[in-house]
């Protein structure tokens, strides 16, 4: 009899194991089956991603004649600026654009958050906060005139909007996801932060405010976690 | 004659073998090394350790996983030590941002960062088994390690991306 820990332990190990047990396992318990099923898709990915194209550095050869310099020369500057595009393609893409759009799809989906400019009263704040287990300073970081709590990315997350000096500031708090280290990023005339929090991590986004890392920071430090 | 014929043969083999498995052993080193120059370095050194010791090739069609433990090894003796002086990981993934590029798939491209960022101990075993095709048991005899060492390596490579690509975190065994 496998034990659903035994069960996860194989699995995540070795996503395609097949024996009696695991079959057994599988039909008798529904949330294992999906696991193994996630961790089986989950290594597809792993391997397209681990299918890089072998790397291969450029010839140093010298150029075979002052005829050929030329030429050369400008194949050398269009596959170094090509290297130049790749990289900036790499920063923009990869965690820090999936974040960025899950965070800037939502803003433009909600256009009406940021519209309200009355402060909600702190029960209203509480409800959003209290089941993430976390709970706003008064008056630390600007009043707050939108509280929801919505679905981002398949996942449940306080939305608040806080009326700051610089501007209205919309912060999502993204427990579903973690960054080793702040992520910034401009998009869509949106731009935004995703600083790395105690439980995933907190985003802040705004139009056209200055500074956004400081009011990124007072919004950070406003926020009690909780545990 | 006949001696001669079949050391002709023999080097025929031996370069269609390197051929073929080349994509393979160059994409391992790199995942081993984090560097394509470094990569590169690996697999020709170790392509001439393998001709050097073709003999101890007692059956080719385990020449893949032959010429694999090769470059594991060749890479410990050469390349470990000087990789690890350039531990930071953020700079090697600038360096190298143009293999981890994967402009068809955005999914796939955070994947392949996560698993860059992963340490060599899970990302190994990882390639080894995902992207190699060998069985656990296989990974552990390449590697010199008990069975259920390489299990929990594995294990805990998984749970690592998982926590990195922010999905559901999974219970360590």
């Amino acid at each position: 009899m496998t034990t659903c820990l035994e069960f996860r332990r194989r699995v995540g190990a070795e996503p395609f194991a097949a024996d009696a047990a695991i079959d057994a396992h599988r039909r008798e318990c529904a949330p294992c089956a999906r696991h193994q099923d996630e961790l089986r898709a989950m290594d597809g990915l792993i391997r397209q991603a681990l299918k890089v194209n072998p790397p291969a550095r450029e010839s140093a050869a010298a150029p075979a004649s002052p005829r050929a310099w030329r030429p050369r020369f400008f194949a050398v500057a269009a596959s170094l600026a090509a290297g130049v595009a790749v990289a900036l393609i790499v920063l923009v893409a990869s965690p820090r654009a999936a974040i960025a759009r899950e965070v800037v799809n939502h803003v433009l989906h909600e256009p009406d958050a940021t519209g309200a400019t009355a402060s909600l009263p702190p029960a209203a704040i509480a409800a959003v906060l209290d089941p993430s287990g976390m709970r706003l300073r008064d008056g630390v970081a600007g009043s707050v005139s939108f509280a929801a709590r919505c679905v981002v990315d398949g996942q449940v997350v306080p939305h608040l909007v806080v009326q700051r000096p610089e501007g209205p500031v919309t912060v999502l708090v993204l427990a579903h996801r973690s960054v080793a280290r702040p992520v910034r990023f401009s998009r869509q005339g949106y731009a935004g932060v995703v600083l790395p929090a105690p439980r995933g991590a907190i985003a802040v986004v705004g139009q056209d405010v200055a500074d956004l890392d400081a009011v990124a920071r007072e919004v950070f430090a406003a926020v009690e976690w909780g545990k | 004659m006949n001696g001669g014929d079949g050391e002709t043969d023999r080097r025929r083999r031996f370069g269609e073998l390197c051929e073929s498995l080349r994509p393979d052993l160059l994409r391992f080193a790199w995942w081993l090394g984090r560097d394509r120059g470094v990569a590169e370095d690996v697999v020709q050194e170790s392509m001439l350790r393998a001709w050097k010791s073709l003999d101890a090739l007692a059956d080719e069609r385990k020449a893949k996983a032959w010429l694999l433990t090769i470059v594991r090894r060749e890479f410990a003796r050469s390349f470990e030590k000087k990789r690890l002086e350039l531990s930071d990981v953020d700079a090697l993934v600038a360096a190298e941002s143009a293999i981890l590029a994967a402009p068809e798939d955005e999914r796939v491209a955070e994947m392949r960062e996560a698993i860059f960022r992963l340490d060599a101990e899970y990302r190994e075993p990882l390639v080894l088994q995902v992207l190699m095709g060998y069985s656990t048991q296989e990974i552990a005899g390449m590697m010199g390690m008990q069975q259920g060492a390489v299990l929990t390596r594995l294990f805990r490579a998984r749970a690592r991306l998982r926590q990195q690509l922010g999905l559901a975190p999974e219970r360590e065994p």
